[in-house]
């Protein structure tokens, strides 16, 4: 490994107000060239903020950056690209109506009224075949697929020939398959002398690429070593505090009452992903089905098609044995299904509306909440009261504080009440764990538990695959569009549902 | 219909077509980068007033059309660093504009003698091309020429590039290195300016007086036209000659003898308006917007 | 200092305030600009809004009509929506209740179903608004403005040819003396059309606040996505808020007909409703689209109007400067958090200095 490329020291970041501790305490980081340097940690622990600052995005409240040991500051990515420095986002940053060279050309440094469009596709062309990238720069972003945009900005931002690249969770969008031709490029990237960051949570890729191995808990720095001196037990440790969890005992399934029963469902909105026949599963009451898969395979689509949010293309959605498939969100709320969406702040919630709004959020329209149109105040008031304090929501008051300002976790909270206060028969429940403490992430499970021996069916779609092998009575697999196989929950071979994950037959089956 | 009524109602139409047109690609650039004006009237509205003042002060029609067009840049200047900046309600900016504008002009109608009503001389006037079958304002010609202008500024330079990537994603453009506001500001300075000159037209040319109701609800078809072209500016020529058509045609027919008669003139003065709502209903469908218009950016 | 509750209510109120004031500012400034006295100017303004009974009446009579456009726009506000359509809603409000006085019912039928006529007229004018938006995806501000003028042209045409008074052509027939609303104080314009602006008031307050229905317009109003997850129905929303506004909007109209003497009548070129829809937009604007709020703003223009009059006199300025600083009013109020930014200015200077 040679010179130190990039480094930080003492570098602090606080959102005074937003969050209760600084994002970033005190840290000390270094890339070298010729390496792989892997930041590993939880959601929060502040891997995207460092590598957002060390790319000019963010500001510094404390510290020193320096590049090959000079001091800078860098004000904007361009400066950052301008020493070198490029990062890829978790998210896609793209223009989804320009083709891919339009794209590079947002970022160009050009003269106004000039136009390279033609130079610039041809040193795209240049860059996919040294670099092996399947990525065709005349499409345009909007008709290319998750994995192929994901290549895009990786495209994009190797134009600029950098010689520190930063990436965020760069797999989130592929498959196991395609992330493995990732890690070959970064691997050539870093034979050429290049800095590599790379952002993970996942413990495979975190051995499948490293050169070192650094850990992020809360904004504070766990360790940094060599990757081939530590052990992924050790590493999962360092990282998540606890060891994972084993399958949770339970009584078996006792009903074979339908809750949610899907047949050659093709919801909208999947465009290439979409299979050639739809999807087929069947949940049962008082059973708790695992949807496990790699983010972007159809699983918001497939939510979306058994909430009402959006009408399938095609097939049937059948629910407590009523078709009620195309029909508006309200029919299936009506009939009993409960929704937990991965977008807590954006679609859980009314932000502006005040606490006691958001509690009655879907009630609000039933007796004793209203009557003939006129609402009950202290009907909703007392059932608020209720929904905070069983589920302990830290909020300061029930009609004077809007929901913008609490704190994701409470948010959750409120979320879980409102949706499962009535005992709902039918629960879906997506990434209903993300961002909250453990201690959180326990009570929802043993909420989720007593549900289901309560007779509620819950479909539960995670990327957390412990979550899921530890909740699961069977565990089902998306990917692409389709259900690829559905195991029995207690015992399931962690190995079969990887290989279902990405897509690969495992030579066990 | 005689063929001196066919060029008559051309070249009313062309004449119509121009304030429109001017403001719609001005608004075009503008919608590109993801502001939405409404205030689009009230500017027209100064611009006129502008344009009318400086021809008279300096004695030149030229100068009254710059004069516009920096009174429209100047208000634009204003919306734009509202909308940007300060990250301000475009919506409600554009309304307080055009009712800014209102009063203004009105108010210094009364104090420039007759309320409401203000001629310019004849002489500083925009001179006229005379061809043999009727007279055409060279801002016809200007008014093609800048359509194409911008349409290949926008298409075809990368700053047309920079432009639009940051009316569909300013989160993208911000981190790819652009400055997003001050290209939004650009913008809404030279929609102010394209709208400053079209009201300038109004005055200085086509109308040759000021009123209170000069612009009558253009700038707001300006806006039904952009929508329209798709942000095209080619296709908002197109657009502003067939709303002028039928402008032209409501004037031919409130004149003509006998048609007088038979169709009352409110009707035909409808007509414009209805047909306005009718194409931007047909074609609504089919167009596709910026992703991020309307909405103010701002980082973290 | 103040609990955060208060704070939070506070803040719109201080934000108009402010906004008022820089208003009234800059109409100063370009008061000085034409050689008038601002001092002088805004006495008169002031004492011709407020300083007597007369005033105060008048005043008030200018309010009602505004304070029903400024609902129908916070309302379609509150959903999200904008309706600047209440100029050409309230036009056919007003001929409708014209065409009441047409039948020649008897009294107090008279009256009541001239308002309801003007509200149904208002609710006819802005439902292909809604359905435009909700079939082809037409934005409201630009079908909104066609109608408007639509509108325009029509009522002209309806009285120059249709409901015109035979003895004098420019104007239509009158409201029958049965159908008119009564002064409260003679030689004022101040009518009981004010007391139907404050039941509308009331009426919205209850709606918007009290209500599942009103709750769905507010819900919707704030986050569309969140709303259609909840159950609420977008559509439902849009239809909801163009109706009641349009109905408003003509009441608005009716009112003005029905309570304005001598006449009782439409006169052609339409002088006592035009910009009755725009200005209410700017009260819903100052008033922060609240029903409360609105009074209040309402009260304020109406005021600048009675004292606007009394400022030509003396010391001339024209009566246009009132919407110059209406205008200005509302580019602040467009400005977030203008308190902050100013408060924020003036701490920098005090470092550097």
């Amino acid at each position: 490994m040679g010179e130190i490329l990039l480094e930080a020291r003492g570098l602090s970041k606080g959102f005074p107000g937003v969050w209760e501790h600084l994002i970033l305490d005190h840290l000390d980081f270094d890339v070298r060239a010729g390496e792989v340097h892997t930041l590993l940690g939880e959601n929060g622990a502040g891997k995207t903020v460092i590598a957002n600052i060390l790319s000019g995005y963010y500001d510094k409240t404390e510290g020193e950056v320096l590049i090959r040991g000079n001091p800078v500051n860098l004000t904007s990515p361009r400066d950052g690209l301008a020493h070198g420095i490029a990062m890829v986002h978790q998210e896609l940053m793209l223009v989804p109506a320009f083709t891919v060279a339009q794209n590079v050309m947002v970022g160009l440094k050009a003269p106004a009224l000039s136009f390279g469009l033609a130079q610039v596709e041809r040193r795209l062309d240049e860059l996919v075949v040294r670099y092996g990238l399947q990525v065709d720069p005349r499409a345009r972003v909007e008709d290319l697929s998750a994995g192929e945009q994901q290549r895009v900005e990786i495209l994009k931002v190797l134009f600029h020939e950098p010689q520190v690249l930063l990436l965020d969770e760069p797999t989130s969008l592929l498959t196991p398959g395609e992330a493995d031709q990732l890690f070959v490029v970064l691997r050539a990237m870093a034979d050429e002398g290049k800095g590599i960051v790379f952002i993970s949570h996942k413990m495979r890729e975190v051995f499948a690429v490293s050169d070192r191995v650094t850990v992020l808990k809360l904004g504070k720095m766990q360790g940094t070593c060599h990757i081939s001196e530590t052990t992924e037990d050790e590493l999962t440790r360092r990282t998540f505090g606890e060891t994972v969890p084993d399958y949770m005992e339970r009584p078996a399934v006792s009903s074979d009452a339908p809750a949610i029963e899907v047949r050659e469902l093709v919801p909208k909105g999947l465009g290439s992903k979409a299979p050639a026949t739809g999807m087929s599963f069947r949940l049962r009451r008082g059973e708790i089905l695992g949807l496990a898969g790699v983010a972007g395979n159809g699983q918001t689509e497939l939510i979306e098609a058994i909430t009402g949010l959006v009408p399938p293309s095609g097939g049937e959605v059948w629910i407590l044995g009523e078709d009620l498939t195309g029909k508006t969100p309200r029919a299936f709320i009506e009939k009993g299904v409960a929704h937990i969406p991965e977008r807590r702040r954006e679609i859980g919630i009314v932000e502006q509306m005040f606490v006691a709004e958001n509690v009655a959020l879907k009630d609000y329209r039933k007796t004793p909440f209203s009557k003939k149109t006129v609402m009950n105040q202290s009907e909703i008031t007392t059932h608020a009261q209720k929904i905070v304090e069983r589920f302990n929501a830290l909020v300061p008051d029930l009609w004077q504080t809007e929901c913008r300002i609490l704190s994701g976790g409470n948010i959750q909270r409120l979320i879980l009440g409102r949706e499962t206060w009535r005992k709902p028969p039918v629960i879906i429940a997506s990434h209903p764990t993300e961002g909250l403490d453990a201690k959180a992430i326990r009570h929802t499970w043993e909420l989720f538990l007593e549900l289901r021996e309560q007779g509620s069916g819950i479909l539960l779609v995670s990327e957390d695959l412990d979550e899921i092998m530890s909740l699961s009575d069977r565990i089902g697999v998306i990917f692409e569009g389709a259900i690829v196989g559905i195991v029995e929950g207690r015992g399931a071979d962690r190995e079969l549902l990887g290989h279902w994950m990405a897509g690969t037959t495992s030579e066990a089956a | 219909m005689e063929l001196a009524h066919f060029w008559g109602i051309l070249f009313i139409s062309l004449h119509a077509m121009v304030p429109i047109t001017l403001a719609a690609i001005g608004e075009t650039i503008e919608e590109s980068a993801g502001l939405f004006n409404i205030g689009l009237e009230g500017i027209l509205l100064l611009g006129a007033l502008a344009g009318a003042l400086g021809a008279q002060a300096s004695g030149s029609a030229i100068i009254g059309l710059m004069t516009g067009i920096t009174i429209g840049a100047a208000v634009g200047l204003i919306f734009g660093v509202i909308s940007t900046t300060l990250r301000g309600s475009q919506l409600i900016s554009g309304v307080g504009i055009n009712l800014f504008a209102l009063g203004f002009v009105a108010l210094m109608l009364t104090v420039m003698g007759a309320p409401g009503f203000h001629s310019v001389a004849r002489d500083v006037q925009v001179p006229l091309i005379h061809l043999g079958v009727g007279s055409l304002s060279p801002l016809v010609i200007v008014t093609v020429i800048l359509a194409v202008a911008v349409w290949w500024l926008l298409r075809r330079t990368q700053l047309g590039i920079w432009i639009r990537a940051v009316g569909e994603n300013p989160a993208a453009a911000d981190v790819a290195g652009l400055r997003v506001n001050a290209l939004r500001l650009g913008a809404a300075i030279a929609a102010g300016a394209f709208a400053g000159l079209a009201g300038a037209y109004l005055s200085v040319d086509w109308f040759g007086a000021v009123t209170k109701e000069i612009t009558a609800g253009r700038g707001f078809i300006a806006l039904a036209i952009v929508v329209f072209s798709g942000l095209n500016p080619l296709l908002a020529l197109l657009g502003g000659f067939i709303f002028g058509f039928f402008d032209g045609l409501a004037t031919w027919v409130a004149t003509y003898p006998g048609v007088k008669d038979i169709i009352p003139w409110q009707f035909v003065a409808m007509a414009p308006y209805i047909v306005t709502l009718a194409v931007v209903a047909g074609v609504i469908g089919r167009v596709k917007f910026p992703k991020a218009l309307g909405v103010p950016y701002m980082r973290e | 200092m103040l609990p955060s509750s208060w704070r939070r209510r506070f803040n719109p109120i201080a934000e108009s305030l402010l906004a008022g004031l820089i208003g009234l500012i800059i109409g100063g400034f370009i008061m000085l600009a034409f050689g008038y006295n601002p001092i002088s100017a805004y006495r008169s303004l002031f004492f011709g809004s407020f300083g007597s009974t007369y005033s105060w009446a008048e005043s008030l009579a200018n309010a009602t009509p505004l304070i029903l456009t400024a609902l129908t726009f916070a309302i379609a506000m509150r959903g999200g929506l904008f309706n600047i359509g209440a100029e050409g809603q309230l036009y056919v409000g007003a001929l409708a209740a014209v065409a009441v006085s047409l039948m020649h019912l008897p009294s107090p039928f008279n009256l009541v179903v001239s308002l309801l006529a003007a509200m149904v007229a208002g609710m006819i004018w802005s439902l292909p608004v809604a359905l435009l938006k909700l079939g082809r995806g037409v934005h409201e501000v630009i079908s909104t403005i066609m109608f408007n003028w639509i509108a325009h042209f029509f009522a002209f045409y309806l009285i120059a040819n249709v409901l015109t008074d035979p003895k004098r052509g420019e104007r239509t027939i009158s409201i029958v003396e049965s159908a008119r609303l009564t002064r409260i104080l003679p030689m004022a314009t101040l009518n009981s059309g004010i007391l139907i602006s404050l039941i509308t008031v009331a009426v919205i307050l209850f709606f918007l606040w009290r209500t599942s229905a009103g709750f769905e317009v507010r819900a919707a109003g704030y986050n569309q996505e969140a709303s259609h997850y909840a159950g609420i129905s977008l559509r439902k929303q849009v239809l909801r808020v163009f109706l009641i506004g349009g109905a408003i909007a003509g009441l608005a109209g009716a009112v003005q007909v029905m309570g304005r003497p001598p006449y009782y009548a439409v006169m052609s070129g339409l002088p006592q409703l035009v910009n009755l829809g725009f200005d209410g937009i700017g009260v819903a604007m100052i008033g922060r689209n609240h029903p409360i709020g609105i009074v209040f703003a309402a009260i304020f223009f109406g005021g600048l109007m009675t004292g606007g009059r009394i400022m030509q006199f003396d010391p001339g300025v024209p009566f246009e400067l009132v919407r110059v600083i209406e205008g200005v009013i509302i580019i602040a109020l467009a400005v977030p958090e203008l308190r902050r930014l100013i408060s924020r200015f003036r701490r920098k200077r005090k470092h550097e200095n």
